[in-house]
């Protein structure tokens, strides 16, 4: 009877948003307040049913009920307590249904959280945002229904797929889709200002903080997202350049571009059109995504589920593409020119407007190579592939321009070309990049581990990030310098600095990380006990024969392995495989990985001796600086999270933009 | 002992087959085999990957290196065999030469074109009779107030 009840509360959430839409469009048409409360009542209303309807769905979870399809198909009755949970969003109908939620959530919260500068465009932007949650509501009821029931239920559910059985894999959904979510607000606010005409400075406020928040989370997502891969799939990387990755990397990519155009947009009113068409081209890479995903037009690692629901998002992006652009050439006129028109030459905005060529060139090319085999195949009936080769061919350029305009970027001064104490600065970061490039050579051990064209990408990397970190110092430095060193000050007026600075240096990190994927190491051996082999100057060696073991649901068969170098042990690595007891067929690698910010040591056991267990085969690899990508992934976000504490960025005529509908209740 | 012959044949054998080739560098093996992709795996090469299919190919590539053969070579006979497919990165003939034309051109002819767009736009706008947002919500207050002291309101 439950599941009933939750495809009901779905079913009523499809019809009210469907009211509330053209509700929002109705009172957006006759101007007529009571009218877009109402619209923003029924959001609310649809928020709560589905979070009802969500709490159904777990409680069914939990209580294993096998006689929903969903459960029966991802659950089974040895999954562990936060898996049980997790199985909600391990497969095709409970991850949209997530996304529903969230969806909805965070509509509800910008509906409800908008500053009075914007109220004049909410009901567009609720008109909007309750189009796209009607589609998805429409979805839930018919393609993807979670709580569809089957009778008789079966004793036992088919569990869940095991590489998902990670903690990684447990966070990296709801955090991507809170992310994918919140790029519907500006896209919301986009299309709001093209119907309403203009943006406003309150416009550039709300953009900018919801921006930044999709931003973090997407960023936190994409990144743990890459850890799964690391500790799950064994084949030491973190990013493969898979058409999922780069599906959720390509909004990833017009959100950094969305928050830099908005910079210019703000301080000078340019580039406004171009702030319009990221917003709109951000949410459409969230469904292009998810339509990559889920409709099995590209097999790649994600696509864990396939169906019906292809030619619906097939539709849907048609739609949206065809209305956002049709929108755009109708109305983009009407935004007003910019007032100011001293700008361009040798300053700030310059060097933004090069970054954001850079970084929306190396969407472009993202976005080729991921769609690129589908239209080969589909115009001239060619398979052809594009893997990573293909990308890390123009990433190190991109990245390399990238880094010189942080550095550099940073330093000028928004429509002058007189940036005092700039050039100093400059020629001193360039002079210290070189000893920090031959120390962090040194430390790195790059000579040893690489030549030619690896070692000379290597040695400029380290080059570069040395004098972006430089340059981002001595900016801080002169900033603080003009306000005669009175941080406290600084701190509470320019968050927005200080995020923007963590962000930057994070991004440098990064980089730096990402320089060590020029020198792994790997080595295949099989090991007999008491064996030991030698990588690098370390020596590996295989302390016993199998063990085995239990950890929650699966059994584990776990290799003891001592690493160690000069005689001194360093750590006691157990590489393992396990089996699941819904599959008892496979196996499954668990991988051990240990070592410090220099060097991961990723051990995989690729096999044993399964009468003995007394010999065992292993891939050994030593990952340089795997570590710094995850410290600097922290770094990039609390930066994003610092900047959207700013109160004061986007405010600047709060007393002086006032809402339509004031005038008319005075 | 019954297959005792087989067993010394094959290594006989096995010392005349490794008379006639080379030993493989490491660095060139993985080389090749990072440019074919594992056909059963998901966006890894036959390098990364441990599926059957791949540690196949991964044989054909070391005996092929140790008959001497270049890398171009190797590609092409697994290229021929499998299709354009089984290399990692497209071919740079016929309509898959886009995908390499179209990121070349995007950062060579890219930079022009927001120089030309962007930079030397020396648009003039006529703004006679627009007033900004600004303007407008002023000249509204402007009016409220004189109705207010008017006492219309």
């Amino acid at each position: 009877m439950l599941p009933n009840y939750g495809f009901l509360l779905l079913y009523l959430c499809l019809i009210i948003s469907i009211y509330g839409c053209a509700a929002s469009v109705l009172a957006a048409w006759k101007r007529h307040r009571k009218l877009y409360l109402s619209a923003k009542a029924a959001m609310t209303v649809s928020t709560i049913l589905t979070i009802v309807a969500s709490a159904i769905l777990v409680y069914l979870l939990y209580q294993r009920d096998y006689s929903v399809y969903y459960i029966a198909k991802n659950s089974s009755d040895d999954l562990p307590a936060l898996y049980t949970l997790t199985a909600w969003w391990s497969s095709l109908e409970g991850s949209h249904f997530l996304w529903t939620m969230l969806m909805a959530v965070v509509s509800t919260i910008a509906v409800w959280s908008h500053s009075r500068d914007n109220e004049h465009i909410m009901p567009y932007v609720s008109a909007t945002l309750q189009a796209v949650l009607a589609w998805m509501f429409y979805l839930l009821v018919t393609h993807s229904d979670p709580f569809k029931v089957q009778l008789p239920a079966p004793p036992n559910g088919n569990g869940m797929n095991e590489l998902l059985q990670n903690f990684y894999m447990a966070i990296h959904p709801p955090l991507l889709f809170i992310g994918y979510v919140a790029a519907a607000i500006p896209f919301a606010y986009a299309i709001a200002a093209l119907f309403y005409g203009d943006i406003t400075e309150g416009w550039v406020k709300s953009v900018r903080r919801w921006t930044l928040v999709g931003w973090c989370f997407l960023t936190a997502a994409i990144t743990l997202g890459g850890r799964w891969a690391y500790v799950e799939l064994g084949w030491a990387g973190y990013w493969a350049w898979d058409p999922v990755e780069n599906s959720s990397f390509l909004p990833w990519l017009t959100g950094t571009g969305l928050l830099h155009s908005l910079l210019v947009q703000e301080k000078l009113g340019h580039l406004k059109r171009l702030t319009l068409i990221l917003a709109i081209m951000g949410f459409f890479l969230t469904f292009f995504g998810t339509f990559i995903t889920r409709s099995g037009v590209i097999s790649s690692v994600h696509a864990f589920g396939e169906g019906p629901i292809g030619p619906n998002y097939l539709m849907f992006l048609a739609v949206l593409a065809c209305a956002a652009s049709l929108l755009y050439a109708v109305r983009a006129p009407s935004i007003l020119p910019p007032e100011t028109e001293k700008v361009w030459g040798v300053s700030k905005e310059s060097a933004l407007v090069v970054s954001l060529f850079l970084i929306l060139s190396f969407g472009a090319i993202v976005f080729i190579g991921t769609v690129f085999p589908i239209v080969s195949e589909a115009i001239n009936d060619q398979r052809i592939s594009i893997q990573a080769p293909y990308f890390n061919m123009f990433a190190p350029y991109i990245g390399l321009g990238v880094m010189l305009f942080v550095g550099i970027g940073n330093l000028l001064r928004f429509q002058t070309s007189k940036a005092p104490g700039a050039k100093k600065v400059i020629v001193i970061s360039g002079i210290l990049a070189l000893p920090f490039m031959v120390l962090f050579s040194y430390l790195g051990k790059v000579f040893a581990l690489s030549t030619g064209f690896n070692l000379y990408a290597q040695l400029t990397g380290f080059y570069f990030v040395g004098f972006g970190f430089f340059c981002l110092c001595g900016d801080l430095w002169l900033k603080l310098k003009d306000i005669r060193f009175k941080v406290g000050l600084f701190f509470k007026r320019n968050l927005a600095y200080i995020g923007a600075f963590l962000a930057h240096v994070g991004f440098l990190v990064a980089i730096f990380g990402f320089l060590g994927n020029y020198r792994g190491l790997e080595k295949k051996v099989t090991l007999d006990v008491g064996e030991s082999t030698e990588l690098f100057g370390y020596q590996f060696k295989l302390e016993g024969g199998i063990d085995v073991g239990k950890d929650q649901n699966a059994t584990i068969f776990a290799a003891p392995l001592q690493v160690s170098r000069n005689g001194q042990v360093l750590y006691n690595m157990k590489p393992a495989q396990s089996r699941y007891p819904t599959k008892p067929g496979q196996v499954f690698n668990e991988i051990a990985v240990a070592g410090n910010m220099w060097r991961d040591f990723y051990v995989v056991l690729a096999g044993f001796d399964a009468k003995t267990g007394k010999q065992v085969t292993l891939n050994i690899n030593i990952n340089p600086t795997v570590k710094f990508v995850w410290l600097a992934i922290t770094i990039m976000v609390i930066g994003g999270m610092v900047a959207v504490f700013d109160r004061f960025r986007g405010n600047r005529s709060r007393d002086v933009v006032a809402g339509n509908w004031e005038l008319g209740n005075l | 002992m019954k297959y005792l012959w087989l067993v010394m044949v094959g290594f006989f054998w096995a010392n005349f087959s490794m008379a006639e080739t080379k030993e493989v560098p490491d660095d060139l093996f993985r080389n090749v085999a990072n440019e074919l992709r594992c056909p059963t795996c998901k966006g890894l090469s036959v390098l990364d990957s441990d599926a059957k299919f791949s540690v196949q190919i991964k044989d054909e590539v070391k005996l092929q290196l140790s008959q001497g053969k270049s890398k171009i070579e190797i590609l092409a006979f697994f290229s021929e065999r499998y299709g354009p497919w089984i290399l990692r990165v497209p071919p740079k003939e016929g309509v898959s030469a886009l995908a390499w034309w179209f990121p070349i051109g995007l950062l060579v002819i890219g930079p022009i074109l927001v120089w030309f767009f962007v930079w030397r736009k020396h648009e003039v706008v006529v703004t006679a009779g627009v007033r900004s947002t600004e303007q407008i919500v002023l000249e509204m207050k402007k009016e409220v107030e004189a109705f207010k002291s008017r006492g219309a309101i």
